[in-house]
């Protein structure tokens, strides 16, 4: 809301509160300011001069040659194109070097051979007004020389105000509430204002019916004799200074009634009601073309004001275009009423059609606000047209009640919530700064809250101890420390977890930690053959595509791959987040959440080598194993898992648990290579990539112990290699099964060093070599152990079709 | 052998030797099993008995002298080596420093770890809150129920489903799960994300985290609350920032303030505090006797104070990030700096 300093000095002295420092007031006291700035700061510049001579141009037919007096030691020569410039005239002049609104700098010129010294201005060159037609023709009095902001007392300031920290600040949208505001603070008096009801005529009230409870108050004035004429400059300038348009005086004293009190209303041309005011809700699928030229579609729950079947106003919100206003209108009805907040807003949301007048409504006006609002209507137009009359009774229709309230404070409580300490006296004289009734019962004080603040505002003691603290100042509150039990908190098992995760991952695994937007999008889910799937599906997404929320991690890590690759040739990266299943949602309705991690390594295809296990679902279920044992699970039972995820690979997949039987913590897999190719990875960015997917609530749930110490071996170990040739069909598993069993409980460890099909190898046949280490506890083991050893290593390879390579 | 002969050809053989392998080979050529000096000491027996005894200590003087020429020679060429190895020739002090590479945690988990870590240390729990969350929690406990004004400017992304879900639009919804779960008194904070449905700029995001913290005790005051928020600046910023609180409106609190910190990146104004040399940082207040009640607490025997804290603002005002969207852009050029 844009506040002017000039129209809170109708309000308010604010002499000695420079307009800087009132801002600064409001912004510790009241509400935020987002900003403040000098009112058409050009009008310092031009200058009042006075035409002395107007002659016809020499060489032009519309051109005149003007000298104007500026109160310099000559007359400049000014060349002027406005049809109603004439000698004797004060008028508004920018001299050379002066710089216009749109950054127009007036220059010396030639103007058709004639020297010219300067612009004389017309109103809307100065963003004054619309009229163009000529130039604007000061009042008499002004002195010549001066500033025309100065000459016409045009200097303001005006103070733009975060609408959002007026929210629950019905009074403060107009002008006299943030007066009140300024005058608390500063101990002042507002200003004497004329509240009571309109002086009338003693004719029949306007006939004004309300049929809806939403509409709580409806006052009708009839105003006869008003003439649609441009308004007085004050008027004019005031409405300038706050962004509005002046239109007529009937529009613009309804606008300005608004700003000062902010109280809206509507003047109708009561000719166009002839059935009367008929406050109702509007049918299903009726339809009114409001005033800015717009057919809206109605629900049964709108508010409307209608004069019989007729709809004439969408209540609250704005006028309609068949009962506005004209040129000719000779009798007015003016409605103030008072519209039930939530109606309003749920209308003027659905219509996307905000008003200052809804904006106003929805916040919660004050009842008992209409009289006043009418009455001041009605003294403004009669200063400035008093032949005006008011031929009937007001019309007050409606059921409603003072919501003027009282409340009990007690001083301890405002002295141990702000943590201040505040004499009684200076809670009670903040309180009645504010226009509070303050009274003393006992230890506590009764409160009277007025009915401007009682709307929503002010209904608890809470709220008067923000009364008191904001009037005192926050600033002037003193620091204090808390005094609580010195225990630590309570542990949080995941999110030491998760840190443990991230910390594995970041540091010796080498992985980027990446966070990913919560939306998946319809294309991904496509790739996967999810757009089946149940998901958390958003109403008002960003873009239409992406509405739903993820069910899981790793999708979200497969977005960036493409891009990624183009920039790197090797990338690993792990998210942590959640996923959300709605068909598994609670009695609630709140769907299940899942806790995941997702990992992802991709390497460009001609990076990965020939060895065997380069491979990067080798090398990523690597970083998973070590990352499981690294948090403390003891045994890693991999196998294949009974169903595949769309993501992964069909053959290249595994699972791993805890210890059979368990819930998978993980799934390791190539990524699907289909997928892959759909997302970009082919060509030049072909990739080997695998991923994985942890479940951290698995992980939470399973046992999980602190790595203990195995004690180091007694005695030494005897390593060899064993190079066994066996065919394709046999799995590297179940030779390491033979080779164990063969050590009869001395093999410590085997490591497989290598993979080889080809020469001295026949075809269907492969080679596995194996790091042996044999080891007992009880003796160093001899030449003859280890012959031992190999012995029954190549009777139980015969099982297999196998047999140790020389 | 004539031992002054063999000493002199031994000496030129050693001296000429340049490393350690060709002067293995001279010392193996004369001290070896089957050196010079050995076949001399076999050959004494044939040798008349009178001239034994004077060819045996020619021999084993040839023998000493040799060794101690090998020794000698030994050490000039450690030292040599080792001067070498001091000159430092062939070290080129611009070549560049080999790369080690790293794996990085995203900016927002360093800032939260940090934040973390200061609040567990002052004995506040973490604890976590769904991001689709029900309307109940996100509004109407925390004192906004529907239709209320302030409901618009949260730009709330609407989940379809009757049960009334929305993705949360902060982390305030926390607060009320907080106050179910626990027994006051209680100091809790809660980070994560939340989303807005607004324009994406440089500045904004529809997905952002923020942390919720809340404290509820007895007799928390808005004094309690200015020294916490103060003890909060000095853990992030390290130093002592001027605040000062300003009304602020949020139903959830009354009062409710707005915190400005002193811009801790300039002194007369910059981009960052907009030329204000304030910087609004987190809006904070008393919790609102609704709110406390809406979690089952009563508000004559309990107080308490909340705030919110943006932490996707702190990630880029820490690093100095000029986009949010970088955050979650997924671009391994921007995860690797950190």
């Amino acid at each position: 809301m844009l506040v002017s300093y000039r129209w809170l000095e109708r309000h308010v002295d604010l002499d000695g509160i420079e307009p800087h420092r009132l801002a600064d007031d409001l912004t510790l006291s009241t509400a935020e300011v987002e900003g403040i700035e000098r009112f058409a700061p050009w009008l310092s510049d031009v200058i009042v001069g006075e035409v002395l001579e107007r002659d016809a141009h020499p060489d032009a037919d519309k051109l005149s040659l003007c000298r104007v007096d500026v109160g310099q030691d000559e007359p400049l020569q000014i060349v002027c194109g406005a049809p109603n410039v004439a000698a004797g005239q004060k008028v508004a002049v920018a001299t050379v070097g002066t710089v216009l609104p749109g950054d127009f700098k007036i220059k010396k010129s030639r103007i058709r051979g004639v020297d010219s010294r300067g612009m004389i201005c017309s109103l809307r060159e100065l963003e004054l007004g619309d009229e163009h037609d000529g130039i604007w023709v000061l009042p008499e009095p002004c002195p010549t020389g001066e500033a025309v902001a100065e000459a016409l007392g045009l200097e303001d300031w005006v103070i733009e105000i975060d609408n959002k920290s007026l929210t629950h600040r019905p009074d403060l949208w107009g002008h006299r509430g943030i007066a009140r505001e300024i005058a608390a603070i500063h101990g002042r008096t507002l200003r004497p204002l004329d509240t009571s009801p309109p002086e009338t005529g003693d004719g029949e009230p306007f006939p004004v019916t309300v049929e809806s409870p939403t509409c709580s108050r409806y006052l009708g004035l009839v105003i006869e004799g008003a003439r649609v004429e441009a308004s007085p400059d004050w008027l004019r300038w005031l409405l300038l200074a706050v962004g509005q348009r002046p239109i007529d005086v009937l529009v613009d004293l309804s606008n300005f009634v608004m700003l000062d009190l902010g109280q809206p209303n509507h003047a109708f041309d009561a000719s166009r009601l002839p059935a009367g005011i008929r406050v109702r809700n509007a049918r299903a699928g009726e339809t009114i073309t409001t005033l800015d030229g717009e057919e809206r579609k109605l629900e049964e729950s709108d508010l409307l004001i209608g004069s019989g079947e007729e709809a004439v106003a969408l209540a609250g919100i704005m006028g309609g275009e068949a009962s506005k206003v004209e040129d000719d209108t000779s009798r007015l009805l003016l409605e103030v009423a008072t519209f039930d907040a939530a109606t309003v807003r749920r209308t003027s949301t659905r219509l996307g059609l905000r008003t200052d007048s809804s904006a106003r409504f929805e916040k919660s006006l004050d009842p008992t606000l209409p009289p006043a609002a009418a009455g001041h209507f009605a003294r403004l137009l009669r200063e400035l047209q008093p032949e005006v009359s008011f031929p009937a009774r007001l019309s007050d229709v409606g059921d409603w009640s003072d919501p003027a309230c009282e409340l009990t404070l007690r001083p301890d409580r405002v002295r141990r919530a702000l943590g201040a300490e505040l004499p009684d006296e200076t809670i009670e004289n903040i309180l009645t700064r504010l226009d509070f009734e303050v009274a003393r019962a006992g230890s506590d004080l009764r409160v009277g809250v007025p009915s401007a603040r009682a709307t929503k505002d002010v209904t608890l003691e809470q709220d008067l101890i923000e009364e008191v603290g904001r009037i005192h100042r926050y600033g002037n509150i003193p620091e204090q420390a808390m005094l609580a039990a010195v225990e630590p908190p309570r542990p949080d098992p995941r999110r030491e977890l998760v840190r443990r995760i991230q910390n594995r991952l970041s540091g010796p695994a080498r992985f980027h930690e990446v966070l990913s937007y919560s939306f998946v999008g319809d294309r991904t889910l496509d790739l996967l053959g999810w757009s089946d799937e149940p998901h958390v599906r958003v109403r008002n997404p960003m873009a239409r595509d992406e509405a739903r929320v993820r069910r899981a991690v790793l999708p979200s890590l497969l977005g960036d791959l493409e891009a990624n690759r183009r920039e790197r040739s090797d990338l690993r990266l792990f998210e942590i987040g959640k996923g959300y299943r709605p068909e598994a949602a609670n009695e609630r309705g709140e769907p299940r959440e899942l806790h995941q991690l997702a990992l992802l390594w991709a390497t460009a295809r001609e990076r990965v080598g020939e060895s065997f296990d380069d491979a990067r679902f080798a090398r990523l279920r690597g970083v998973v194993a070590d990352l499981l044992q690294s948090l403390g699970v003891q045994e890693l039972a991999w196998s294949s898992p009974a169903a595949v995820p769309a993501w992964a690979h069909p053959a290249e997949i595994l699972e791993v648990r805890g210890s059979a039987g368990d819930t998978p913590l993980a799934v390791v897999a190539s990524l699907e290579p289909g997928l892959g190719r759909a997302i970009g990875l082919r060509d030049e960015l072909a990739s080997d990539v695998a991923v994985a997917e942890v479940s951290i609530d698995a992980l939470l749930a399973s046992d999980r112990e602190v790595r203990r110490y195995r004690p180091i071996p007694r005695f030494p170990g005897v390593k060899l290699d064993v190079a066994v040739d066996l065919p394709e069909s046999v799995r590297a598993g179940e030779l390491v099964a033979v080779i164990e069993k063969a050590g009869k409980g001395q093999v410590a460890d085997t490591e497989l060093f290598d993979v080889y099909r080809g020469a001295n190898v026949e075809t269907g046949r492969k080679s596995l070599a194996y790091h042996v280490l044999l080891q007992s506890e009880s003796k160093t083991l001899s030449d003859k152990d280890q012959a031992r050893f190999l012995s029954r290593l190549e009777k139980g390879l015969e099982d297999l079709d196998a047999r140790l390579r020389k | 052998m004539n031992p002054e002969a063999t000493l002199e050809e031994a000496r030129d053989q050693i001296d000429s030797c340049a490393d350690h392998a060709a002067l293995k080979e001279v010392e193996r050529h004369y001290l070896g099993r089957k050196g010079v000096v050995a076949a001399a000491l076999a050959g004494i027996g044939a040798l008349p008995p009178e001239q034994r005894k004077q060819a045996g200590q020619g021999a084993n003087r040839v023998k000493q002298a040799i060794q101690e020429l090998v020794d000698a020679r030994a050490e000039v060429l450690d030292a040599a080596a080792l001067e070498s190895e001091r000159s430092g020739a062939g070290f080129d002090p611009s070549l560049p420093p080999a790369r080690l590479e790293t794996g990085s945690l995203h900016p927002i988990t360093q800032v939260t770890r940090e934040l973390e870590d200061l609040f567990l240390s002052m004995g506040y729990a973490v604890l976590d809150g769904p991001e689709v969350e029900l309307d109940h929690y996100n509004f109407e406990a925390l004192n906004i129920p529907k239709d209320h004004p302030a409901r618009d400017s949260h730009d709330t992304f609407f989940c379809d489903d009757d049960g009334g879900l929305v993705m949360r639009t902060h982390t305030s919804p926390v607060q009320v799960r907080a106050m179910e779960q626990l027994e006051p008194p209680f100091r809790v904070i809660a980070p994560g994300r939340c989303f807005r449905q607004e324009t994406t700029d440089a500045s904004h995001d529809h997905t952002f985290y923020q942390m919720e913290g809340m404290v509820v005790g007895r007799d928390i005051s808005v004094g309690h609350l200015i020294g916490a928020m103060r003890t909060l600046l000095r853990g992030i910023f390290e130093r002592d920032l001027d605040v000062r609180l300003r009304p602020g409106y949020f139903p959830f609190v009354e009062p409710g303030f707005e915190l400005d910190a002193r811009c801790p990146f300039c002194e007369d104004g910059c981009s960052v505090c907009k030329r204000t040399t304030w910087i609004e940082l987190l809006p904070c207040g008393l919790v609102h006797p609704n709110v406390l009640s809406a979690g089952g607490i009563d508000p004559e025997k309990w107080s308490g104070f909340a705030f919110g804290l943006g932490l996707s603002r702190l990630a880029m005002l820490r690093y100095g990030i000029d986009d949010v969207r970088h955050l979650f852009g997924g671009d391994l050029r921007f995860l690797e700096q950190f």
